[in-house]
């Protein structure tokens, strides 16, 4: 006895179909085994048979477009079947399995549904909205209102929703579960990374004199965003992460690229240099004080660039007509 | 309210300014008669000038367009004429795309030809191609100072390009306190009558026309006449072809004299004015205006108060229409809060500095990119001394070096300090137009002067 199972492209089984015999006719036609409703399979495609040593195989029984082992392209006149990989006819996936075939042991139930990540995603929302609130009350140089504090947090709370919402149906649509609490654990990490590496930026730019740490900021917050985005589309399937790798390195790697693009286009145009945009308190200050003259030295140092572009300034001007 | 000295251009500018002339008109008639003697004298002047009075047009080559106009006198037999550089400035900057035209008032016209400037002053030399012209003569009392305040001048021009006109008003002295030797001349000065001359009764040149304050009634300013006949025994003196380049001149000139006014400042150096807790360093330079602000009126109320002062020196000079440099800044800020976290008065210290933070504050020639480079800053922490009296300072050095005249950067310095969490003293000094060896310097200074 042999089952016959037509998949669907996601590899799930549309149908299923018990043969008494050893011996099957696939095809679109009413004399056959197993009928096939694609118009791109012969009205005999197929024939499964043992060979001498009692293999399953399958045989082209003289189609035009043939036989191929799952998404392979060589044409195959005859396949030993293995039970694991279809084979393909037309755009039909085929998987043919004995009665022997073993499957895997039962996986245990669960005795209840999991609290621990609903838990998780509360205690990371509050965490969040914590820290948010907290920017807020460090920033707050005028009288305090509840709207100060309000419209951040609904502006923060609202996004994310639709963010973890847009990939919930995402994910329900291709793995077919919403998985809407890995989602939001997701995004909830992602604005915390996010919110913690601003303040370590602006820190850094302040406590260790060190400017770059705001300047390109941009380019960390793109690559957190892309991390998010690519556990986001784990979640809505585990195959071919590589492929889905690949694809949002490159977006960011072209999202950086534009920006940086940009940004230098803008520096060029308007002339201005982004010095440090936040103070501190004196307390978190980690650089040393400078003795002056390493100051002035420094100073001295940025002359040669300002001469050196006086120069190729006018050289451009002189080689405009 | 202390309101910038504008420099006026031709007629470019007359549709936003002609209210400003009609206002000024209507207030001539409001006192009582003039004495006869003084309308015969405008008279008598006036009917002397037409050969010899002048305006100048800028005009486009090739589209023959008139770009801008200004006035001017001649002052030889041979077809020398006194203007000012801002009337020609066009021409000397881009000789190729302006050349410049004269007309007389008595209908006489043609090509002129600029053969000398001096920036600092605000005047400039033009041939005319004339012979045997009638042309003003310098007054002998007002090349040496001798000037009476009080004395009856009649400057003369063409404003708004609306035809030759004589103005009567006085001369009220020198303007106090003035890096540039200016003459305080109460009376009606207009966009076109620029480098016009303003003559005493006797028909003789005392000054030039040059420019006037907004916001205020009849406030003018003339060049004395002593620069101009500085300027014109120059171009005889050197009878040799005029700068090829003027561009190279004005770079001569503007280095030249920033060198002198960046000297002049650091000569008479800080002296220690008192901000809270700290000492700040204040210009003893009597060529700055300076006024104070606070914050303690303002409502909601603050949660912060602010003590400023903010010090600009009058020295800006006109390059180019879209030019002016050449001036100094000085500011404190004095922060302090009893309501605030460190954070939240960070934060609003912020708020405070930031437009300014590695900006130059400066009036006027806002740094672009036509004129400057791109903006190198560095910032860093930075203690004067180790001494308890010289807290840190979180201190921003910006500078831009101009495309056009070696050796000139604009330079903006701001200074925090950083000793403690809920006050704090922001100090800002912007140098226009100065060398880097004399703004390194004068930084230095700057911050050993801001002491607690």
């Amino acid at each position: 006895m042999i089952w016959v199972e037509i998949l669907s492209r996601h590899r799930e089984v549309a149908a299923r179909l018990r043969i008494a015999g050893d011996e099957a006719c696939i095809g679109r036609g009413y004399d056959n085994d197993v009928i096939v409703d694609d118009p791109y399979v012969a009205a005999r495609h197929v024939r499964v048979c043992r060979d001498e040593a009692g293999r399953l195989i399958a045989e082209d029984a003289g189609s035009k477009n043939g036989m191929f082992l799952d998404h392979g392209i060589a044409r195959e006149a005859r396949i030993v079947l293995d039970a694991e990989r279809p084979i393909r006819i037309g755009h039909t996936y085929l998987r043919i399995r004995e009665a022997s075939y073993a499957v895997p042991g039962e996986r245990l139930a669960r005795a209840r549904t999991q609290t621990w990540p609903i838990t998780i995603a509360v205690g990371l929302s509050v965490v969040t909205l914590g820290i948010e609130a907290l920017f807020v009350w460090l920033a707050q140089t005028a009288e305090p209102r509840a709207s100060t504090y309000l419209t951040p947090l609904l502006i923060v709370a609202a996004s994310v929703l639709a963010w973890v919402s847009v990939w919930a149906v995402l994910s329900r649509i291709f793995s077919g579960r919403a998985r809407f609490v890995q989602n939001l654990l997701i995004a909830l990490s992602g604005i915390l990374v996010i919110s913690l590496y601003r303040e370590f930026a602006q820190f850094s730019a302040f406590a260790l004199a060190w400017p770059a740490a705001t300047n390109y900021e941009y380019a960390v917050l793109w690559s957190i965003l892309a991390a998010v985005c690519f556990f986001h589309l784990r979640e809505t399937g585990r195959s071919r992460l590589v492929l889905k790798g690949a694809f949002v390195v490159t977006l960011l790697a072209l999202a950086i690229a534009v920006q940086t693009v940009l940004r230098s286009e803008a520096l060029s145009d308007s002339g201005r240099q982004n010095t440090f945009r936040q103070l501190m308190p004196p307390m978190l200050r980690l650089a040393p004080v400078r003795d002056q003259s390493t100051f002035f030295a420094e100073i001295e140092r940025l002359k040669a660039g300002l001469d050196m572009e006086r120069t190729q300034a006018r050289a451009d001007d002189a080689a405009r007509p | 309210m202390i309101t910038t000295i504008q420099g006026f251009r031709g007629a470019g500018r007359v549709l936003g300014l002609v209210a400003i002339a009609v206002g000024g008109g209507s207030a001539w008639a409001a006192p009582g008669d003039p004495p006869a003697s003084a309308v015969s004298a405008a008279e008598r002047i006036y009917a002397a000038a037409p050969a010899r009075l002048l305006q100048f047009r800028t005009l486009v080559a090739g589209a023959e367009r008139q770009s801008s106009t200004g006035s001017g006198f001649l002052v030889t037999a041979d077809g020398l004429a006194i203007t000012n550089y801002h009337v020609v400035s066009q021409v000397a900057l881009d000789p190729k795309t302006y050349r410049l035209e004269y007309a007389a008032a008595d209908g006489n016209r043609g090509e002129a030809k600029l053969l000398a400037i001096d920036l600092a002053n605000d005047l400039a030399v033009v041939h005319l191609d004339r012979r045997d012209a009638p042309f003003f003569a310098f007054d002998e009392a007002a090349m040496a100072r001798g000037l009476p305040k009080g004395e009856r001048l009649y400057s003369m021009g063409n404003p708004l390009d609306l035809g030759f006109t004589i103005n009567e008003g006085i001369y009220n002295g020198l303007v106090e306190r003035s890096y540039n030797e200016r003459m305080h001349f109460t009376g009606a000065l207009n966009p076109g009558m620029s480098g016009g001359p303003a003559v005493t009764a006797e028909g003789l040149v005392v000054g030039v026309n040059v420019a006037k304050r907004t916001g205020a009634e009849l406030v003018s300013f003339l060049v004395p006449a002593r620069f101009a006949a500085a300027l014109l025994q120059r171009v005889r003196d050197n009878e040799a072809a005029p700068p090829q380049d003027f561009r190279a001149e004005i770079g001569r000139q503007l280095a030249a004299r920033q060198a002198g006014l960046y000297k002049s400042f650091g000569d008479r150096g800080f002296r220690s004015i008192a901000f809270g807790p700290y000492q700040a360093p204040e210009t003893t330079a009597p060529w700055f205006n300076c006024s104070a602000q606070t914050n303690a009126g303002a409502t909601p109320k603050p949660r912060a108060s602010i003590n400023s002062m903010n010090c600009r020196s009058d020295t800006n000079l006109f390059i180019a229409n879209d030019l002016t440099t050449g001036s100094i800044q000085l500011s404190h800020s004095y922060v302090t809060t009893a309501d605030l976290n460190q954070f939240q008065f960070a934060t609003f210290l912020t708020r405070q500095s930031q437009p300014f933070l590695g900006q130059p504050i400066l009036i006027g020639g806002g740094p672009s990119l036509k004129w400057h480079t791109t903006q190198r800053c560095h910032e860093d922490f930075v203690a004067a001394a180790a001494a308890p009296n010289h807290p840190p300072l979180r201190v921003v050095w910006c500078a831009q070096a101009y495309r056009e005249f070696d050796g000139l950067y604009d330079v903006a310095l701001t200074a925090v300090t950083e000793d403690h969490g809920t006050e704090a003293l922001v100090s800002r000094l912007g140098l226009q137009a100065v060398a880097y060896a004399d703004a390194v310097a004068l930084s230095k200074r700057f911050l050993e002067a801001v002491q607690k």
